[in-house]
């Protein structure tokens, strides 16, 4: 390959920018370095060169986001109080001062609608019991029965807060900014541009499950760092995994023979074309995607020991098992980040304004065991130490009760949890009033989260910024020092 | 004592500053030009230098640091400037935002000032920013002299490159520069003969230039800078953007194909409304502003109204200066406001379009000035919730760049432009609108009718089942072997019979509809057998009866196999809006790939569902209607359909009651239908009276050479409270126990009308002007009905100053920044790299003298884009290599990223062009021009640019190739990733076009000549002989892979040869 294009030292930005736009969308900064070893990108930005700043606990990142807004009272921050209050208006309680103007200003409405996002006062009383778990002993809802197993494994973060009090919220937990900012790069596609891959053959990025509303993740970072969506479907994983015609695989390998064949001999054409590198390179890891991406979904060489353990063998959790069983092997094949969604519909299943009881336990019934299934498999395998589990939703849910049987939105306060990845097991971390109204101790906005998956990926969160985007502070987080 | 204090405390600062830099930077002595003058350059010159001189500081030089005493040679410690940046207190450290200078620069300038404050030699203050290059008067630069070239950009950059040492690239071959000149100006690769075209190259320059497809081309760079977004928001809510914003669309397209100045478009665009208040055509202009419409937030709305503004047409970053003044640029907070103030009173709406009053089907979104008197305030550090009410904020331009802006004139408007109900072609629609809708109610209260006399028959009959009826063509039985045109319609795309099937082979979310030729029995059941075989996301079969003929109006069961939640869903749709009601649905197995058998049997309202033989569902729909159709399609899925079985409802089925409403008896449910027919029938013809009274009170009202005719306002009055009655008693009895919201919306409206009786009694109500026009919702809470129907008679001209002050001949900025633009797009590389900022951030362009001279040239030419591409098109750079093969070794090393333009830069071509070259080379591409936007998808072959474009629906394939970021698409970005390979080698539209190409290369070649012929269409080169070999070596090993040999298969492989071909690099390179 050649090594005749030199690039002044002053032209950073130029090339930059040019491996920015030539960047793949995955394995993006594997041909990064492949230009660099190739004397393309030679001397070129230090601060991402597809490998980690400093050792990192971390190899992968599996990223669990329940749509909706899970509440937190009746997950991982139980309140008895509610209970106790239940029928009283928050200004009857010993706690009306939750409700001071002065600590509710943080919230930037966006949708104004009468439907909701709006203070609920009446308290509505706990709709499910809760026990503790484990040696440490947190509680757990008895929704969450198979998670509550696991908890020495796992972090509660149970002092989130946020400042979108409609589902845009969902948004600001992927990318840190408000929807009323300008729209901004997601942790996934920050991850995916600050580290290099560990496998040529697969995407560095994934998404499964329903997307949020924003279907972005590389935005200013550029396409070549959104997500590729992956289908538990083997006739279809992907958006053009095969050809739509009866070619042969073996008529298409011909094909694509000839394709890098010919493209290597227009290098006698045009020499020393970075563009002509780095599609050749393109099309080789196309192919071996094409294989490698239906290998990932098939499960046959899966015991059914581990089918059972994700509960692929049960209607109600088949359809989410199957989506972790496949993040387990993608994490295992070194797949930097795997974000799932859960919980379908414009606003997400979670957002439960009415029949909270019947349908948060329905839906925890589609994810507990998969969930808990996949920590015990992270764990049997070894693999738990360096991939990091994430458990998300954009907010919590009001203390108050909205109609009969429902709760709000409710961002002030609300919980999420990390395990594996060298975060410590056993802790529940931070706290919210005795209502669950806000985060009171050790407060973190969603950037933390962020913070700390990039510190645990070896990644510093400062240096998680391109010229012409300045971010602020409140972009970047801080490192959840407590929990690691 | 005072004294040797001071020296000893300058001296432990000194070293302590020492002893830092040793631990932090091996350099020896700090050198403030290296050292210092950067950290100062980077966060303190916005406020301390030439820009601002906060506290009457400017730390832009040495010399006036110390002038100022901030620094205090040799006394570091004493030095304001430590002293403030070392501060612990957040309120008295500098620089106020962001961090604190990091320490070891704190003590390299420590060390600076403790070593007496060395000066450096001739240090130049900080430029005034005013005379920053972008900002000073365009004048046209003399051409160099030294040179023999004939068109000025050549003889700029030959000047230029002779300088530098370096030899131009010999020209490209002539099919290439063909190939690069057709996408650049149509966006469409030459057909083969067009290849061969030898007519000299100014003559195919003019020919495309003339071309409409070259309108549509740089129509989609000009969507890209201009933020081109159909309307989006949720189910039927806009949200964003605008409906039928296409009508701006095509705005851009004619102008760039008519060649209308760009001064006078930009005009157009900010100020159509004012400028030709009656003239729809230059309407559609101000579609660029209506795209920037927020339901939600409208500071958010006029934030990027501002941004955008400013940076597509003048380069200038007024977004910065919203929370503060601007750091690098001389543009205040205030003047920020100033902007937003010529925005302020503005408002969006959509304005009728003959023979259409429906605002869902098209109207003509444009601006217009609502509210005249809209106070603008400054929002202190940016925040909404803190205005500054002191300060009283003009509208204005910023001043820095406003000597040359002239004075705002409000403008008056004629009468159809804040009256638009007054047009006669408007009042005509009304008319004939209301004059369909008492005759559709008559209509179907005669069915109605009819429909009763025959149950009343039926009642009489003894058979169990009902009697075939000959004419009505039921029972009708269908196994699908194939299309029976007796039977069906077959509309859309995707449904085929296939293998003794019929089949919806591809999955999508507007598959084809197999509908009924006749009308449904009022009662009935369905039996159909089928498979659904696939699908991304929803695997739905829908089941519709009392479908109108375009499918706006049915009711519907679907299965889905949609995998969170496998289902049967009874849903109904009306007007184009459907509603899935939560008790309609039943959980079922999930079923993909087995076949099911589906029953639906409907008898009145009520309908009951089994599956495979088994009851799943029973649910009453709010109406039916009197006469339907019956369709079948699969939706998000593939499917299978084995057969289906309709006949009228026999008497034996057993019905299971439904829990969404309590079981009302056939008889019952009839009379309630033949009620509301005979309401939906007053109503109407109250709607209509109400029209007429109110077209006769417009046409008095308006016209000022008459005297007032009170008795035709009251008339129109009146008309219209009967309306609203008629309409509410219409709506409750509809309503009546079913939809709650629609009830209570019924109930609201027989409120308000109640209140206009009494008004009219009272002899204060007041008619309101026919509503022609749909303005967009201020916030969510607004409702259309509750606005006027009559806008402001002036406008305040503010745009107007605006867009004269942006295209004034003294703007220094709107012609470079077009320029710039546009030769970017010819050449793929800018001649000022930052494309949307100009601002002090912009370096001076290497070929400043050569946009200087295309901006005066472009000025002078009338702004004419047509007279600029042709002088770019027409340089000898334009026609160079893009290759370096054989270019000296100097080159490459004086000039490696070509910035001085001796070959010609090679581009990826646009996700639009990608798509669009397919097609068309495979002879597939529709090129009719204009009109609605159309949802993607493979089966309609219209080119690109007419696509459906917001961020709710992106064309897949589009997407995978860098469409156009809809936020903000100055540049676009080009990525190479995998999953473009797959989508050349893999989708349907790649694979079906190789073997059209094929084809029309012709199969019948030799295979040496077909292997050039392929070569030459799609790169736009002939292969050298290795190349040959390659493709010559691929069809023999894809021979030896095929056991027979056979004219079919030496067909299939030359489609493959051509489909690799479809995958070059240099396929998807402008080379």
């Amino acid at each position: 390959m050649s090594k005749h294009l030199h690039l002044p030292a002053s032209s950073f930005l130029h090339r930059r920018q040019f491996l920015h736009r030539a960047g793949l969308g995955f394995g993006g900064i594997a041909l990064q370095s492949l230009l660099q070893e190739d004397g393309f990108g030679a001397g070129a930005h230090s601060a991402f060169d597809g490998k980690p700043q400093f050792a990192p606990k971390a190899k992968n990142v599996i990223w669990l986001f329940m749509r909706g807004g899970v509440s937190h009272m009746e997950s991982f921050d139980p309140k008895p109080m509610l209970t106790q209050y239940a029928g009283k208006s928050i200004d009857e309680t010993p706690y009306a001062h939750v409700q001071d103007p002065d600590r509710l200003k943080n919230v930037r409405v966006v949708v104004v609608n009468d439907a909701n996002g709006k203070q609920r006062n009446v308290i509505y009383p706990l709709q499910v019991g809760y026990q503790k778990y484990g040696q440490s002993g947190t509680e757990v809802s008895d929704w969450f029965p198979h998670i509550g197993s696991c908890v020495d494994d796992i972090s509660v973060i149970r002092s989130m807060w946020t400042t979108d009090d409609n589902h845009g919220a969902q948004v600001q937990f992927h990318s840190g900014k408000h929807r009323l900012d300008p729209p901004a790069p997601t942790i996934g596609a920050w991850v995916n541009y600050g580290l290099g891959s560990l496998n040529d053959n697969l995407p560095q990025f994934i998404s499964m499950g329903p997307r949020y509303f924003d279907k972005k993740d590389g935005h200013y970072l550029g396409p070549a760092y959104d997500a590729v969506k992956l289908k538990i479907d083997l006739k279809n994983p992907l958006d053009y995994a095969k050809p739509e015609s009866d070619l042969s695989g073996e008529e298409q390998g011909l094909g694509f023979g000839l394709v890098n064949r010919l493209n290597r001999l227009a290098k006698n054409h045009y020499p020393n074309d970075p563009s002509l590198e780095a599609r050749i390179k393109s099309y080789e890891l196309a192919y071996r995607m094409q294989t490698a991406v239906p290998d990932v979904i098939n499960f046959d060489n899966e015991t059914e020991a581990t089918k059972k353990l994700y509960g692929l063998d049960q209607k109600e959790t088949k359809s989410f098992g199957e989506q972790l069983l496949a993040a387990r092997r993608l994490s295992e094949r070194g797949v930097r980040f795997i974000q799932i969604m859960h919980g379908d519909g414009a606003a997400g299943a979670w957002d439960q304004h009415s029949k909270l009881k019947e349908k948060h336990s329905e839906l925890a019934g589609q994810v507990d065991k998969p969930i808990a299934g996949l920590l015990k498999d992270l764990k049997q395998r070894g693999q738990l130490d360096e991939t990091l589990v994430v458990f998300a939703t954009e907010f919590g849910r009001t203390p108050g009760t909205q109609g009969s049987d429902g709760r709000d939105h409710h961002p002030y306060g609300f919980s999420v949890w990390m395990a594996g990845g060298g975060v410590k097991g056993g802790i529940a971390h931070g706290s919210t009033d005795e209502l669950g109204f806000h985060a009171v101790e050790n407060p973190h906005y969603v950037t933390d989260i962020h913070a700390t998956i990039l510190h645990q990926m070896g990644l510093h969160s400062h240096a998680m910024e391109v010229p012409g985007h300045k971010r602020l502070d409140m972009d970047f987080g801080s490192v959840i020092k407590e929990i690691i | 004592m005072f004294a040797s204090q001071r020296v000893i405390r300058s001296s432990i600062g000194f070293s302590i500053a020492a002893g830092l830099l040793m631990l932090t930077a091996s350099a020896s002595a700090v050198d403030y030009l290296r050292d210092i003058k950067p950290v100062l350059k980077a966060r303190c010159y916005s406020c301390h230098g030439a820009l601002k001189q906060k506290a009457d500081l400017r730390v832009d030089t040495a010399l006036s640091m110390i002038a100022a005493k901030a620094v205090l040679p040799g006394d570091a410690a004493g030095s304001e400037l430590i002293k403030r940046i070392s501060n612990e207190d957040d309120d008295e450290r500098m620089p106020p935002e962001g961090h604190a200078l990091k320490e070891d620069q704190i003590a390299a300038i420590r060390s600076w000032i403790a070593s007496n404050a060395p000066l450096p030699k001739d240090e130049a203050a900080e430029d005034d920013p005013r005379s920053h290059w972008s900002f000073q008067a365009i004048q046209r630069p003399p051409l160099p002299a030294d040179s023999d070239q004939a068109n000025p950009v050549d003889r700029f950059l030959a000047a230029r490159q002779k300088e530098a040492g370096l030899i131009t690239q010999a020209p490209a071959l002539r099919t290439i520069q063909l190939r690069r000149l057709y996408i650049d100006l149509i966006g469409l690769p030459p057909t083969e003969k067009q290849l061969k075209d030898e007519r000299p190259w100014e003559t195919i320059v003019d020919e495309l230039l003339a071309s409409p497809h070259h309108g549509e081309r740089w129509g989609r760079h000009w969507m890209d800078i201009w933020r081109y977004s159909d309307w989006y928001g949720l189910g039927a809510q806009l949200r964003y953007s605008q409906k039928h914003l296409w009508h701006w669309r095509d705005w851009i397209v004619e102008s760039l194909n008519e060649d209308k100045g760009y001064d006078e478009m930009i005009i157009e665009m900010l100020a159509g409304d004012e400028i030709a208040p009656e003239d729809p055509e230059t309407l559609r202009a101000t579609g660029f502003l209506a795209r920037n419409y927020f339901l939600f937030n409208r500071t958010t709305w006029l934030d990027s109204t501002i941004e955008h503004t400013g940076k597509a047409f003048l380069g200038l970053t007024f977004n910065c200066a919203k929370c503060h003044d601007h750091k690098y640029d001389p543009i205040e907070a205030e003047d920020y406001y100033r902007f937003r103030a010529i925005f302020e009173p503005h408002q969006v709406r959509l304005d009728p379009v003959p023979g259409v009053t429906d605002f869902e089907k098209d109207g003509l979104p444009r601006v217009f000035d609502n509210h005249l008197d809209a106070e603008t305030f400054l929002h202190q550090r940016g925040d909404p919730k803190q205005p500054d009410k002191e300060l009283k904020i003009t509208p204005g331009v910023p001043r820095f760049l406003s000597q040359f802006a002239t004075k705002i004139e409000p403008v008056k408007l004629p009468l159809p432009a804040y009256a638009p109900g007054t047009q006669p072609f408007v009042q005509r629609d009304h008319l004939a609108a209301a004059d369909t809708l008492v005759e559709k109610a008559r209509e179907n209260l005669e069915k109605v009718k009819v429909e009763m006399a025959k149950n009343a028959t039926l009642e009489k009959s003894p058979a169990k089942k009902a009697p075939h009826d000959s004419e009505s063509n039921f029972p009708l039985e269908d196994d699908f072997t194939a299309f029976n045109p007796l039977l069906w319609t077959l509309q859309g795309n995707g449904l085929a019979y296939k293998n003794g099937h019929l089949e919806q082979i591809n999955p999508s979310r507007e598959p084809g509809q197999l509908v009924s030729k006749h009308p449904l029995p009022r009662d009935f059941e369905v039996t159909c057998r089928y498979t659904t075989t696939g699908g991304p996301t929803y695997r739905s079969i829908s089941f519709r009866f009392d479908r109108d003929e375009a499918g706006k109006n049915a009711n519907f069961i679907y299965t889905s196999e949609h995998a969170p939640g496998p289902k049967v869903q009874a849903a109904y749709t009306e007007n184009g809006k459907t509603t899935y009601p939560a008790d309609g649905r039943a959980k079922k197995s999930e079923a993909t790939g087995k076949p099911q058998e589906l029953r639906i049997a409907v008898r009145d309202q009520l309908a009951n569902v089994w599956l495979n033989g088994e009851f799943v569902l029973a649910y009453t729909f709010p109406g039916r209607r009197a006469d339907g159709h019956f369709s079948l399609s699969a939706f998000d899925a593939t499917a299978e359909f084995h057969s289906i079985r309709i006949e009228a409802l026999g008497r034996d089925v057993q019905f299971t009651k439904s829990k969404n409403t309590s079981e009302s008896d056939s008889e019952e449910s009839l009379d309630k239908t033949l009620r509301l027919a005979e309401l939906e029938l007053e109503s109407a013809i109250a709607g209509q009276e109400s029209v007429k009274a109110t077209i006769a009170a417009d046409t008095a009202h308006y016209d000022k050479t008459k005297a007032p005719a009170p008795a035709l306002e009251k008339a129109a009055t009146e008309g219209q409270i009967k309306e609203m009655e008629a309409r509410a008693a219409f709506e409750m009895a509809k309503h009546e126990g079913g939809d709650k919201k629609k009830l209570s919306a019924a109930t609201a409206l027989k409120k308000k009308a109640e209140g206009q009786r009494e008004a009219l009694q009272n002899g204060t109500a007041a008619y309101k002007s026919l509503r022609a026009s749909r303005k967009a919702l201020e916030t969510p809470a607004h409702k259309v009905e509750d606005y006027p129907s009559v806008y402001p008679e002036e406008s305040t001209g503010r745009r107007t100053m605006l867009a004269k002050w942006i295209t004034a001949p003294e703007n220094p900025l709107t012609a470079r920044v077009a320029v710039n633009h546009v030769w970017m797009r010819h050449f793929g590389e800018p001649l000022v790299e930052t494309v949307s900022d100009f601002g002090r951030q912009a370096k001076k362009p290497i070929h400043h003298d050569l946009l200087d001279f295309l901006a005066a040239e472009f000025i002078e030419s009338g702004w004419s884009f047509r007279h600029l591409h042709r002088l770019l098109v027409t340089s000898q750079t334009y026609q160079l290599s893009s290759s370096n093969r054989g270019a000296s070794g100097e080159n490459l090393q004086l000039d490696p990223t070509n910035s001085l333009y001796w070959k010609m830069n090679p581009m990826r071509m646009e996700s639009q062009v990608v798509r669009d070259s397919l097609l068309h080379l495979a002879g597939d591409l529709d090129l009719t021009t204009g009109g609605p936007s159309l949802d993607s998808g493979n089966a309609k072959n219209r080119r690109s640019l007419y696509f459906t474009h917001s961020p709710d629906k992106l064309d897949q394939f589009l997407t995978t190739f860098d469409d156009a970021d809809l936020l903000q698409c100055y540049r676009r970005s080009t990525s190479i990733v995998p999953q473009q390979a797959l989508a050349l080698s893999n989708s349907a539209m790649s694979l079906q076009s190789a073997e059209k190409i094929a084809t029309k290369i012709g199969l019948e070649r030799a295979q040496k000549d077909f292997i050039t012929a392929a070569f030459d269409l799609i790169l736009g080169r002939s292969p050298d002989s290795s190349e040959v070999e390659a493709c010559e070596t691929f069809l023999s090993e894809l021979a030896t892979l095929s056991a027979e040999e056979s004219n079919s298969s030496a067909t299939r492989f030359r489609n493959q040869l051509v489909h690799a071909l479809l995958n070059h690099n240099d396929f998807v390179t402008v080379r």
